[in-house]
């Protein structure tokens, strides 16, 4: 009797055994787990984008804890688990529009509206998501999904989910952890290039100061801008529409409650939400595969293409601008639309050549219009390949 | 003001109403009709009878039930959809298949007629109202066995005959993506995305430029007309801008911050002479003798 218990007990406790992360874990789940642990450290030694990297990197951890396939419903590829139906914001790709919403709602486009030949910084830019789709197209990849891998070259986080989840869902984990940390990666990527591609004279120019907007000027903005984008590229509704429509509720003045909710509380919320799934959804089965490291490496090159870009085309533009009118080209690296930091990367390198020369009001310029290139580039994406 | 509300609801009544219209049983189409059925798709009853497949274009659910659908033009209302039944559903872009065979009592998706193979078949879906016509198609007449009549791609206006017959499902069978192969094909090293998109992107920014442009003038000039208006002084081209009267402005406020001879805190105090005030009135301040 006592015999047959404790083998009772024995084969309980192996089948236990057996249900444990000890058991499962593969060489892929540790990687995984030093990865995550590794954008946790970033994210606090370093304070790089901390409101990104810490929901990702633990979200790398809760999504590579080893488990048993037994049908728990705890993983975030099981139907029916609660990470899954967290996961469908991403999937479904409503989390990006919410995260334009706050964005729109705390973004003071001013800078572009007093200066609007900002804007075509922000169009340059764009290269870098074509450069990068050109040399994913001769890597191997298929169209829709070189488009896909393209848009890290945005800088923008929610387009590059919402774009991937349209057309290559099944690189959208690795595309969302590559855009998002290379965001984080910012100051460590453009100032280099920055220095690289401009002259000692060049990075001391003095721009004029922005003038004043009108309110009237800012609630025009919104609504003009939807219609002028979205006619052109309706594909970019959901993001356009909702950057602008937040926009309006800050500037409306009318609306103070909800824009004031924008961006604080649900944009917050969703960042939350957004952040973890996505870092769950690396589950080493899934995204440690040999795409993924190629997925990176075009996500840093596009990275590079699209500073680069902004920077030579201020160059460029210069040629044709008057002797008072000049831009500086250290804000052609703030054409990629990771707001605000590509902009606070202009005003640190300016500061550094002359400790006068504040460029950070005139580089939000080519960074909000950054924001509505890339989403203009996804929208084109979307229509050309869906 | 009651008015302005009326107006207001109105909108609100019409958006909704509009809104609501998008999802409505006018999204639906009748998509593909076998009117002789020899060897082919059989029903849940293992009978063969011809069948009328219906397609839903929208992007959102509609539920048919309640519509009716008829062969005959005179009788509009011959065969209502059963309600409370959720298969009346029809998902976003989906078909559903009508069989008939003129045996409704056999379920919902029997109809109480048959198609006739000697003359053209008129078949019509009406509204839940039984008055609004939703769609209509007149099958001609000397329709082939197992050869349905339907459109070309599901829900355009083009009827074809298809040997292949496809009951709910697409009529058109898409295996691979036409844009992908397209650009596969003829655009390999990815220029041509490149250059039509970025012109895309520079086009839109530049209209946002130049629209923004002449907003930011007329904007400037309103500005400068309303401080004309309030000051009575005439903005010439070429005045000194507002900057740098912020800062002569200043540097005068500095100025005359150092004129001062003492602190700010010392205290002056000058005596002021009043004859009377009620402060020092004596009735207020002494207090009255109490009474022995």
């Amino acid at each position: 009797m006592q015999e047959s218990f404790l083998s009772f007990l024995g084969e309980n406790l192996q089948l236990f055994l057996t249900y444990t992360g000890f058991y499962n874990a593969t060489p892929e789940h540790l990687i995984m787990l030093v990865v995550g642990l590794l954008f946790i450290f970033l994210a606090i030694r370093y304070e790089f984008e901390p409101m990104l990297l810490i929901p990702i990197g633990f979200g790398i951890l809760i999504g590579n804890i080893p488990f048993k396939d037994a049908g728990l419903q705890i993983g975030i590829y099981e139907e029916g688990s609660v990470l899954n139906i967290l996961y469908q914001g991403v999937v479904q790709g409503w989390y990006p529009p919410l995260i334009f919403l706050g964005i729109g709602a705390m973004t003071d486009f001013s800078a572009l509206i007093s200066n609007p030949k900002l804007m075509l910084i922000g169009a340059a830019a764009q290269f870098g998501i074509f450069g990068a789709y050109i040399i994913a197209l001769q890597m191997g990849f298929e169209p829709n999904q070189a488009g896909a891998i393209g848009i890290i070259g945005g800088a923008d986080g929610p387009t590059a989910i919402f774009l991937s989840s349209k057309l290559a869902p099944n690189l959208m984990g690795a595309i969302a952890v590559s855009a998002y940390s290379y965001m984080a990666l910012v100051p460590i990527i453009q100032p280099p290039f920055m220095r690289l591609l401009t002259t000692k004279k060049e990075r001391v120019i003095r721009m004029k100061p922005p003038r004043v907007v009108s309110s009237t000027e800012k609630i025009i903005f919104p609504i003009v801008g939807l219609l002028l984008t979205c006619f052109l590229v309706p594909s970019g509704l959901p993001l356009l529409g909702m950057l602008f429509f937040g926009n309006l509720l800050k500037e409306s003045g009318v609306t103070r409650r909800l824009a004031e909710t924008a961006r604080g509380p649900l944009i917050d919320t969703i960042t939350i939400l957004l952040g973890v799934t996505v870092g769950a959804s690396t589950q080493a089965t899934q995204f440690l595969t040999l795409n993924s490291v190629k997925i990176f490496g075009l996500g840093a090159l596009s990275f590079v293409i699209a500073t680069c870009a902004g920077i030579l085309f201020v160059k460029f533009f210069n040629l044709f601008l008057k002797k008072g009118n000049k831009i500086n080209p250290l804000i052609g690296n703030s054409g990629v639309s990771a707001v605000p930091d590509s902009a606070r990367i202009s005003q640190l390198v300016g500061l550094e050549y002359d400790a006068t020369n504040y460029l950070l009001m005139h580089a939000m310029g080519p960074n909000v219009a950054g924001v509505i290139g890339s989403a203009v580039a996804a929208g084109i994406l979307l229509g050309f390949l869906v | 003001m009651i008015r302005r509300k009326t107006e207001v609801l109105l909108l609100f009544v019409l958006l909704f109403i509009v809104g609501a219209q998008a999802q409505r049983v006018t999204s639906i189409r009748i998509n593909e009709v076998l009117v002789i059925n020899e060897d082919n798709f059989v029903d849940d009853y293992g009978k063969r009878s011809g069948w009328i497949e219906l397609f839903n274009t929208s992007a959102g659910t509609v539920n048919i039930q309640g519509c009716f659908i008829t062969n005959d033009a005179n009788n509009p209302t011959k065969y209502p959809v059963p309600k409370g039944d959720v298969l009346t559903k029809i998902p976003p872009h989906q078909h559903t298949l009508f069989w008939a065979d003129g045996v409704a009592s056999r379920g919902t998706f029997h109809l109480n007629f048959e198609l006739d193979p000697d003359r053209d078949n008129y078949i019509a879906l009406y509204d839940s109202d039984g008055k609004t016509l939703v769609d209509e198609i007149v099958i001609p007449a000397g329709q082939m066995a197992d050869v349905s009549y339907g459109r070309k791609v599901d829900g355009l206006d083009e009827w074809i005959s298809f040997e292949k017959v496809t009951p709910s499902t697409n009529n058109l069978t898409l295996d691979t993506n036409e844009k992908i192969d397209n650009f596969r094909m003829n655009d390999s090293l990815g220029i041509g995305m490149t250059v039509t998109a970025m012109a895309v992107v520079f086009l839109g920014l530049i209209l946002l430029f130049f629209g923004f442009k002449g907003i930011g003038r007329v904007a400037i000039s309103a500005s400068k007309r309303r401080t004309e208006k309030a000051t009575g002084i005439v903005i010439q081209e070429g005045d000194i801008s507002g900057e740098v009267l912020a800062a002569i402005s200043s540097a005068l406020y500095e100025l005359n911050e150092d004129v001062h001879d003492f602190e700010n805190t010392v205290l002056t105090i000058q005596k002021v002479k009043r004859n009377y005030s009620p402060w020092s009135s004596k009735i207020y301040g002494l207090r009255e003798i109490p009474r022995k």
